[in-house]
């Protein structure tokens, strides 16, 4: 039995999903790659907010994970030359051990600190990768290769297949991770975000509850990474800039924290404004500033939040019966 | 490195810290009394530096643009309290933490519409305009005024704290701001107070800054990251904490940048994920309702 507000997520959920295979069908070479970056996006901006929305965990450093899986995927495709049925598992546990180490240390502390640390951790990353000569320093790695997905008649090197891909990984994040927030895994992540004397008070391993969910958040990252990567054929560090982290975060607020489907609605509409905005206008994040803003303002829980106006059908409950 | 050396680079690293804690003090304070970070301190820094920019050009002299820079960044932070900060209040630090990281963005492109995407800079003034030679040095005077400047800065703040009326009800205010109230004592007036001499630091800061580093739409977001460090280690809400923790990253940058030029933007990073470690609430932590 699921309640209305989850039946609410979902019907917002299948209506992003169904807006973007229709896109995939009707647009052409750029759109397809502009909604394969939007589902990219919808994963990392998901796995923030399992942090964020459900946990209650900001963190300005989450481009760190996003940037770890990109460059693991690029380092172990070319100089190790694995397999990509290798490649992307190992390259998914990399952010993922990354972030359970970084998260050991980091959740020790909380609030504003909490976000210091992990843009601490964020920027000493990007400060690595910058001048690491193993991995391409400023100019990062580039020709990091697509595997070959002849057997299943797609090839990452064409948008259509790329977007179709990433896509469908969008949708299964979004439904584990769904699965995962109402498991009761997901229901003690919430107990912590609302009161955690109250969770510890009764019991809960509140730390160990946090690491969990900081690990599973860096490991789905991981994969957005490497999707990116896999996209744009490239990695730099240019992914683990701060400002990514706080570009997510905004992705997360905008679309509607704790909510899933709200962060990757998020995604759309940040990919969809700075492309027409930044055509129309060299003044493009004024623009973006502002509107952000507005939503803070305004629209309480995000723009998933205006959802809520929309008069759905009552769902009848077993008792109604 | 010889004694040389490391003499002048303490002096960078000096003057560095003064600059960080010009921008840092508002900031903790602001912390301390109203339990939010304002992102935008940095724009005020910014815009300080670009008015300042316009003052000098058009009047040729440092000291107008080194009055005008503090001015117009109180103003604007006069108006985003008003416009926004004071309604927000109850909506809680995390919206407003939000609103002014959005302002950020804002700030940059209002920027870049006004003054254009040019580097620009403001000459320093003509008493401070060479070198000077002292114990076998050579070092430039500019640099010595900042240092000069912030430790003056840095004098009068504390002797306003501890010693005026005002810096009671401050000091009242960032303790137990229920508490203070209940006593009479007009809270927010203080905040606001407080909050627009922070923001006047800000500009000073720009101001200050534009003769050493350059003047550019994004130099908020440079020193904005360093500033909030500053605020973290040193432990917000304490002056002395914003003084000692600009000396602190300051130090810490400058010498960085001489001894491990390969990692040293590391190292700011380093101190503070160290230091948050080991005294979760920063290094000189003040007491906080919450």
């Amino acid at each position: 039995m699921i309640g209305d507000e989850d039946f609410r997520r979902h019907c917002v959920a299948a209506a992003l999903l169904s807006a973007a295979i229709l896109a995939l069908v009707l647009s052409g070479y750029a759109g397809r790659d502009r909604l394969a970056e939007i589902a990219i996006l919808a994963i990392f901006a998901m796995s923030l907010d399992v942090l964020v929305g459900f946990t209650g965990l900001v963190s300005l450093g989450h481009a760190l994970f996003y940037g770890l899986g990109a460059y693991a995927m690029a380092a172990f495709a070319t100089m190790l030359k694995l397999p990509a049925g290798l490649a992307i598992p190992l390259a998914v546990l990399v952010a993922a051990l990354a972030a359970f180490l970084v998260g050991i240390l980091a959740i020790r502390v909380r609030g504003v600190f909490f976000i210091m640390i992990t843009l601490a951790f964020g920027q000493m990353g990007w400060a690595y990768f910058q001048r690491s000569r193993t991995f391409g320093g400023i100019g990062g790695i580039s020709g990091i290769g697509q595997p070959d997905l002849d057997a299943i008649g797609l090839s990452l090197a064409n948008p259509a297949d790329m977007a179709l891909i990433a896509v469908v990984a969008a949708a299964l994040v979004y439904l584990a991770l769904a699965r995962v927030t109402a498991s009761p895994f997901g229901r003690m992540l919430v107990a912590i975000h609302q009161n955690e004397s109250r969770a510890r008070a009764l019991g809960l391993p509140v730390q160990s509850y946090k690491l969990a969910a900081f690990t599973l958040a860096g490991a789905v990252a991981g994969l957005a990474g490497v999707l990116a990567a896999e996209r744009t054929n490239f990695v730099s560090p240019d992914l683990l800039v701060w400002t990514v982290s706080g570009e997510v975060l905004i992705m997360v607020i905008v679309g509607g924290l704790g909510t899933l489907v709200g962060p990757a609605l998020g995604a759309t509409i940040w990919v969809l404004l700075r492309d027409n905005l930044s055509a129309l206008t060299p003044y493009w994040m004024l623009a973006m500033g502002l509107f952000f803003v507005a939503v803070v303002l305004f629209a309480d829980e995000g723009l998933y939040g205006l959802t809520a106006r929309i008069p759905w059908p009552k769902r009848r409950r077993p008792s109604d019966a | 490195m010889d004694i040389a050396d490391l003499a002048t680079q303490s002096l960078n690293g000096l003057q560095f810290a003064m600059l960080l804690f010009l921008l840092a003090v508002g900031l903790s304070v602001v912390f301390g009394l109203m339990n939010f970070v304002n992102l935008a301190h940095g724009t005020l820094y910014m815009v300080g530096a670009f008015v300042g920019f316009s003052v000098a050009t058009r009047t040729g002299s440092y000291w107008a643009a080194l009055a005008a820079g503090p001015v117009a960044a109180a103003l604007l932070g006069a108006a985003f309290y008003f416009l926004l900060l004071k309604r927000m209040q109850a909506a809680g630090p995390m919206k407003q933490v939000l609103v002014t990281f959005g302002l950020i963005f804002v700030g940059i492109d209002a920027v870049r519409w006004i003054w254009g995407e040019d580097s620009q800079s403001i000459l320093a003034p003509t008493a401070f305009g060479e070198s000077v030679q002292f114990l076998g040095l050579v070092y430039p005077s500019y640099r010595l005024f900042i240092i000069a400047l912030g430790l003056a800065v840095a004098l009068l703040l504390h002797l306003g704290l501890e010693r005026t009326r005002l810096g009671a009800v401050v000091r009242a205010g960032v303790d137990d701001p229920v508490t203070a109230a209940s006593l009479g004592i007009n809270v927010d007036l203080a905040f606001f107070g407080v909050f627009c001499l922070g923001c006047a630091l800000a500009g000073l800061g720009g101001v200050v800054a534009a003769p050493v580093l350059q003047v550019y739409p994004g130099m908020d977001v440079a020193i904005l990251i360093p500033t909030l460090i500053v605020v973290v280690v040193g432990g917000p809400g304490r002056l002395s904490g914003a003084f000692w923790g600009a000396l602190l990253i300051g130090m810490a940058d400058t010498f960085g940048k001489v001894l491990i030029p390969d990692f040293s933007s590391f190292v700011i990073y380093a101190v503070m994920a160290l230091v948050l470690l080991l005294r979760p609430s920063g290094l000189l932590a003040a007491r906080h309702g919450s």
